[in-house]
């Protein structure tokens, strides 16, 4: 079943089509109240008492030996009150927690070496900020330079220099997939493109940075406030790092004011905070400020150098694809290769191709180590495609939509499996491709690009992309790239816990810090609603600290309302059949008699007999006489939700299970109109249509999708954490980092399209990465459409206005040559 | 990122100020609208002994007509000359080319003798002052001085100004009413600072052919350029688009700024005959409205 | 330094008074202090967020004499005799909103809300300054602060709803002879 409508326009209510009372209706969302009056809580926000502020010395050079360190100075400084170093780190702790390679491991403050500009190399802890500043003034450093491995493609080399002597080697991963017969199918092609293409660094960039202020607590437990995700999941590796029992280590989750990834799981700040904690006995907070974040976020984005091919029959039947990428991993590789996982969830798009190559190598430089940025890794794989896609259309001359709608997977496929293994759950490519169609009258566009072009020498360009969006990662995808997994796990669960209290209000307890930006709060409590019939604005909503927490693995690849809508239900199922059996054993009437509407348990054909939640939870709680023999007391459940579709991978590797099977899809059209003089590009028009399944809160999931754009559009011409060869970091402030302003960026035109999951609760799928994981394809393609007179072809991002115009001025010399 | 520490002082008369500057000279930075001198204090590439805050020195916010002069004073703010009636009736550049500087929250603190003394030659206001042939005034121990716009901006982020000497105002020859102005930056996003700008003021005879051209670039050197090539090329040309892009090109080698993250040099000699161009052909089309009476 | 001016200013604090919110506050503080820190660290005005401190972001905008300026870019001791206003002088209390806060809530001008008072405070500044404005003309006037979350869609539909529902009101207020 697919429905569709479109925001605030076109709006067909899917709660009437579905029966839903909540789920699927414009929703003010609970969480803003008190974002609105600048009470969100924020790290920064958080001040405990006696507590010291550290900042951070970063290292001024790319790759050097440290000598040493001379703190005298510094610490004679009042107000200062210790400096800790890589020395005390490699003394006093273990290696941070770390999904790559063992023999590259790394401490929050680097130790022997440095590895990149902006690596930390000590921390000052002062009674403030302002006094810790004074103090990394002060701080001595002794380097002895090495030479800076910058280009990847020359870190491969044998006579690069090493960053990681006991790796042996730059290279962090190297490995060939196969699946089907490449060979044999691009032999048997009517046309092959090939592209050299670059993915630039940029990164999530929240305008709030990463922190964590740690405290020595109560018992001896260290205590860590922090705003980044997951811990309930692996706050252990953290203890392990500090040497802390897992058990005297209580993550304590603090809202963030933004992510896209770099918070996930931004596990150096907190060790840090933690270690600096332990050492001078005090509460200490660890902020990291912009250039801090900028610099040294461990969480840059992905940084890829491809050799691509597609092969085409002659109808424009996608054969075969061929990718051969060496991805420029920074210093470290904290998550290992998984942003490479991503694109195996999705690597064949939304079209039917079966024979896929994929060659990765993963190579280390004197750079920041890449994290999470929003799509990690798939966004670039979806760029990829869509750019062969549409060189393959050019070629054929065929119209982007239509190369695309020959290749779709076809509705009635589903579930789909592709190479590799994942399985594609549900969808309808053609009805979001004909829902956007619908929303833009390309016909005029068409007409209008040739008209300006021919009588006032404008260059209009429009630019269309189909691509996937995978959601609800399960954790194989950790591992299944990696020859020889440590640790092969498969549990990413997520919890909740529902309370009715004796009053009959509502206490949802979420097990993980969630809220960075999107709506857990409203999700969580639109459930409830729907489970109990409340209203949604009455639930009050906690969040676990780890000490607390039920399994739980957090946000991040599009999975929190997939899993904590399943966690709620299943806790309020649970809920509903304890209220039910304590209203049949009060009413005396039969259980399977009664149901729960509107907040009231009633006989199912005399609904004027019945009681209320609070006369139920009143029972409950305090007349365990009255209760169901055998029944005790209070109104509390819990429920852990396991991924929906998880399976194995082969052993023998042949294929990699099914990881990533909750499919999303979106179709954007950009227009935009490039000046070929300055080379500065506009937005004319941008339709954006996404099928998320069943649909929560359409205006949250739009405001994901034009978030999302925004930053893809950011990614494609405006943002980049650059290097010079010499390995210098050219991004230190936002005058050289460009996140888009209001003044760049369209009104977007927003559509839904649903095609419930056969697999989740309710049919939900996830949304959260949204517009970044399509706005990259149709900027490009937008782009290359306005100056195809020149021959434009963007084959790096994100292309600035000298690239244009470099372009723009090769194609007239090649024009007039011709 | 936090200012380091520094002597606060906050004279409340230009003569205390340049005692001050006289006394901690080039120990001392001028803290005027705070919109570069603050981020530079944060990231700590500034460490002055001494910060003289001239914030509260009335005598430099004053905007006044002499005769055939607009002076403004150092401290007047920067959003001042957007919405001021006389800077607009007497020197229409003015306003319009401010607008481009940063955003309105930067101009509701920027000061114009703040933008001037910081000299970044992707500016507008030294740019603009170069292009009207703007005096700018300053005072030092020994009495008050004043410098012509183009001598003043000596290199990147270099002026004229001594140590010991504090500028006070700067003094706009009125725009003769038949005169025309045009104003063309080109950034990446609203606000950023330009890659290339460029800042024109024309006057037509009867014929229409161009009797004066003043035109200032910015962006594209250490220092914001008065495009004098272009300027003596046009005098007694037609205004037309063939002239005016033709001339334009007189610009590229005035082109010195390298490679850097934001444009390459080859962008920027090519965008400087556009912006070059496109500034002086706005300022022809201001120039027939006004002829025609509009 | 000379003793004289070592006697006036060599002193590292300052007692400054400011108008903030409608009261005026008195408070003792290093003279290096920014505002920002000024008014989160001292006055508990933790809606002024830093985002980057160097000016760019437009996170810890307040308005300073009715105008919206970066307070990481001023020192807390050029506050002394002048007004500030932050987002707590709507309303600071999460179940009864400004409509200008009752905007951004309705059409979900807001993700994270890190960007979100100073926002708010721009549209206030928009409404009070200006007139009806398009969707271009909002987007130049509130492009001085970043938005990481948004894509600054709905941040748009709320100003021009807050800037009608305001008007509205005041040209209610005006028929009906005003409020005083």
């Amino acid at each position: 079943m697919t429905t569709e409508h479109t925001d605030t326009t076109e709006h067909t209510d899917t709660a009437q089509k579905s029966g839903y009372k909540y789920i699927g209706k414009d929703r003010k969302r609970v969480e803003d109240p008190r974002l609105l009056v600048g009470r969100g809580g924020y790290i920064a926000d958080l001040k405990l008492p006696g507590m010291l502020h550290a900042a951070i010395l970063r290292s001024p050079v790319p790759h050097a030996r440290i000598r040493s360190v001379d703190a005298t100075e510094a610490l004679k400084l009042p107000g200062v009150v210790a400096v800790l170093t890589g020395e005390d780190c490699k003394a006093k702790m273990n290696p941070c927690m770390n999904f790559g390679p063992a023999t590259v491991a790394q401490y929050p403050l680097a130790v022997d070496k440095v590895r990149y500009v902006g690596e930390a190399v000590a921390a000052v802890v002062a009674e403030s900020r302002y006094l810790a500043e004074d103090g990394v003034d002060l701080l001595e450093v002794d380097y002895e330079d090495l030479p800076p491995v910058t280009d990847p493609r020359a870190a491969m080399e044998p006579e690069s220099a090493l960053l990681h002597e006991e790796h042996g080697s730059n290279i962090g991963c190297e490995r060939t997939f196969e699946f089907g017969d490449v060979n044999a199918a691009f032999a048997g092609a009517d046309l092959v493109v090939e592209d050299t293409l670059h993915w630039g660094r940029s990164a999530g960039m929240p305008m709030e940075t990463a922190g964590a202020v740690a405290q020595p607590g109560f018992n001896g437990v260290l205590e860590i406030y922090c705003n980044s995700l997951n811990f309930s999941y692996f706050s252990f590796l953290i203890a392990g790092a500090l040497r802390v029992p897992s058990n005297k280590l209580t993550m304590k989750p603090v809202p963030a004011g933004g992510s896209f990834g770099s918070k996930l799981a931004a596990h150096k700040v907190p060790t840090l905070a933690g270690f600096l904690a332990l050492r001078v006995g005090r509460p200490v907070s660890y902020v990291e400020d912009r250039i801090d974040h900028l610099v040294n976020s461990d969480h840059h984005g992905c940084d890829r150098f491809y050799e691509a091919r597609m092969g085409f029959r002659a109808d424009g039947t996608i054969v075969g694809l061929d990718i051969d990428v060496v991805d420029d991993y920074g210093a470290y590789m904290q998550f290992g290769v998984g942003h490479h996982g991503n694109a195996f969830s999705q690597v064949v798009g939304p079209y039917r191709f079966r024979d896929v190559r994929y060659r990765l190598r993963a190579v280390l430089t004197d750079k920041c180590q890449q994290g999470a940025y929003r799509g990690f890794g798939s966004e670039v794989h979806n760029w990829v495609l869509e750019r062969l896609v549409d060189s393959g259309a050019a070629r054929l001359g065929l119209a982007p939509e239509e190369i695309r709608r020959r290749n779709f997977i076809q509705p009635d496929q589903f579930p789909y499996t592709i190479p590799g293994g994942n399985v594609y759950d549900s969808g309808d490519y053609p009805a979001v491709l004909d829902k956007a169609l619908s929303m833009i009258d390309l016909d005029r566009w068409r007409a209008e690009q040739k008209r300006l072009w021919a009588q006032e020498g404008r260059c209009i360009g429009i630019g269309l992309a189909t691509t996937q969006e995978r959601s609800v990662f399960s954790s194989t995808e950790f591992w299944f790239l990696v020859e020889k997994p440590v640790l092969p796990v498969t549990s990413s669960p997520e919890s909740a816990t529902v309370t009715i209290d004796p009053t009959g209000q509502f206490q949802l307890m979420l097990h993980c810090q969630s809220m960075w930006g999107n709506s857990p709060e409203t999700v969580g409590a639109t459930v409830l609603a729907e489970e109990f019939g409340i209203p949604p604005e009455s639930v009050n909503v906690r969040y676990a600290d780890s000490a607390h927490a039920l399994p739980s693995t957090g946000p991040g690849g599009s999975r929190y309302t997939v899993m904590v809508a399943g966690a709620i239900r299943g806790a309020s199922r649970k809920l509903r059949k304890k209220l039910i059996h304590i209203a049949a054993h009060t009413l005396e009437v039969a259980a399977e008699d009664l149901e729960l509407v509107d907040a009231r348990v009633q006989v199912k054909d005399a609904p004027e007999t019945g009681l209320t939640l609070a006369e139920l939870a009143g029972t409950a709680y305090f007349f365990a006489l009255s209760l169901p023999e055998g029944m005790t007391s209070g109104l509390e459940e819990s429920y852990t939700y396991d991924h929906p579709y998880t399976t194995l991978p082969a052993p023998d590797g042949s294929d990699f299970g099914v990881f990533y099977p909750i499919m999303g899809h979106a179709c954007h059209i950009a227009v935009l109109e490039v000046d070929p003089d300055t080379g500065i590009p506009s937005f004319l028009d941008y339709v954006a249509v996404h099928d998320a399944g069943t649909i929560v809160n359409p205006k949250s999931l739009g405001g994901h999708v034009t978030g999302g754009a925004t930053q893809g559009i950011g990614t494609t011409l405006y943002e980049e954490l650059a290097y010079d060869e010499d390995g210098q970091f050219l991004s230190w402030t936002f005058r050289d980092y460009l996140i888009p302003t209001a003044g760049e960026v369209p009104p977007f035109r927003i559509g839904h399209v649903e095609t419930p999951s056969p697999f989740t609760e309710y049919g939900v799928k996830g949304g959260g990465e949204g517009g970044r994981m399509v706005a990259p394809a149709a900027v490009s393609a937008a782009i290359d459409d306005a100056l195809r007179e020149y021959g434009m072809r963007v084959r790096q991002v994100p292309v600035k206005p000298s690239d244009i115009v470099a372009a723009v001025q090769a194609g007239t010399v090649r024009a007039e040559a011709g | 990122m936090k200012p380091p520490p520094f002597m606060y002082c906050d004279p409340e008369s230009v003569d205390e100020a340049v005692a001050l500057k006289s006394e901690y000279g080039n120990d001392s930075l001028v803290l005027a609208g705070g919109q570069s001198l603050l981020p530079m204090l944060t990231m700590r590439l500034a460490r002055p002994e001494a910060l003289i805050d001239i914030n509260k020195i009335g005598d430099l916010q004053k905007i006044e007509r002499r005769a055939d002069i607009l002076e403004v004073g150092a401290g007047v703010r920067q959003y001042e000359l957007e919405d001021h009636p006389l800077v607009g009736e007497l020197v229409p550049l003015l306003p319009e080319a401010t607008g481009h500087i940063g955003h309105i929250e930067n101009r509701h603190r920027g000061t114009v003798g703040g933008s001037l003394a910081h000299a970044d030659s992707a500016a507008e206001l030294p740019c603009t002052a170069v292009a009207l042939e703007a005096t700018v005034v300053v005072q030092g121990p020994s009495g008050t001085r004043t410098i012509m716009a183009q001598d003043f901006f000596q290199g990147w982020m270099t002026t004229a100004l001594e140590p010991e000497e504090v500028l006070v105002a700067i003094r706009y020859p009125v725009t003769p009413w038949t005169a025309g102005h045009g104003f063309v930056e080109v950034a990446r996003r609203v606000g950023d600072l330009a890659l290339a700008g460029a800042a024109a003021v024309v006057n037509l005879d009867e014929d229409g052919r161009f009797t004066s051209v003043s035109v200032g670039v910015l962006g594209i050197s250490d220092t914001t350029v008065r495009a004098s090539a272009v300027e003596s090329a046009l005098i007694g040309e037609a205004p037309t688009e063939e002239n005016i892009a033709r001339v334009a090109e007189e610009i590229v080698p005035s082109v010195t700024s390298g490679d850097d993250l934001h444009a390459t040099r080859a962008y920027r000699r090519h965008l400087a005959s556009v912006v070059v161009s496109r500034a002086i052909t706005a300022a022809v089309a201001r120039a027939h409205e006004r002829s025609n009476g509009k | 330094m000379t003793t004289s001016t070592a006697a006036k200013y060599g002193t590292a604090r300052r007692t400054v008074t400011m108008h903030v919110n409608g009261r005026d506050v008195t408070r003792e503080v290093s003279t290096r202090t920014t505002l920002a820190d000024f008014l989160r660290d001292e006055l508990d005005l933790v809606s002024v967020h830093l985002g980057c401190e160097h000016g760019e972001c437009g996170c810890c905008n307040v308005l300073f004499d009715g105008h919206s300026v970066r307070s990481c870019l001023m020192l807390a001791v050029q506050g002394d005799g002048h007004a500030v206003e932050t987002v707590e002088s709507l309303s600071v209390d999460p179940t009864e909103l400004h409509p200008i806060q009752e905007s951004f809530a309705e059409e979900q001008g807001l993700q994270c809300g890190f960007c979100t008072p100073a926002m708010v405070l721009r549209t206030k500044e928009i409404i009070e300054t200006g007139h009806e404005m398009t969707d271009a003309e909002v987007r130049h006037e509130i492009s001085g602060i970043l938005c990481r979350c948004t894509g600054y869609q709905n941040i748009v539909n709320a100003v021009q709803s807050a800037g009608a529902k305001l008007r509205g009101e005041a040209a209610a207020d005006g028929a009906a002879g005003g409020r005083s």
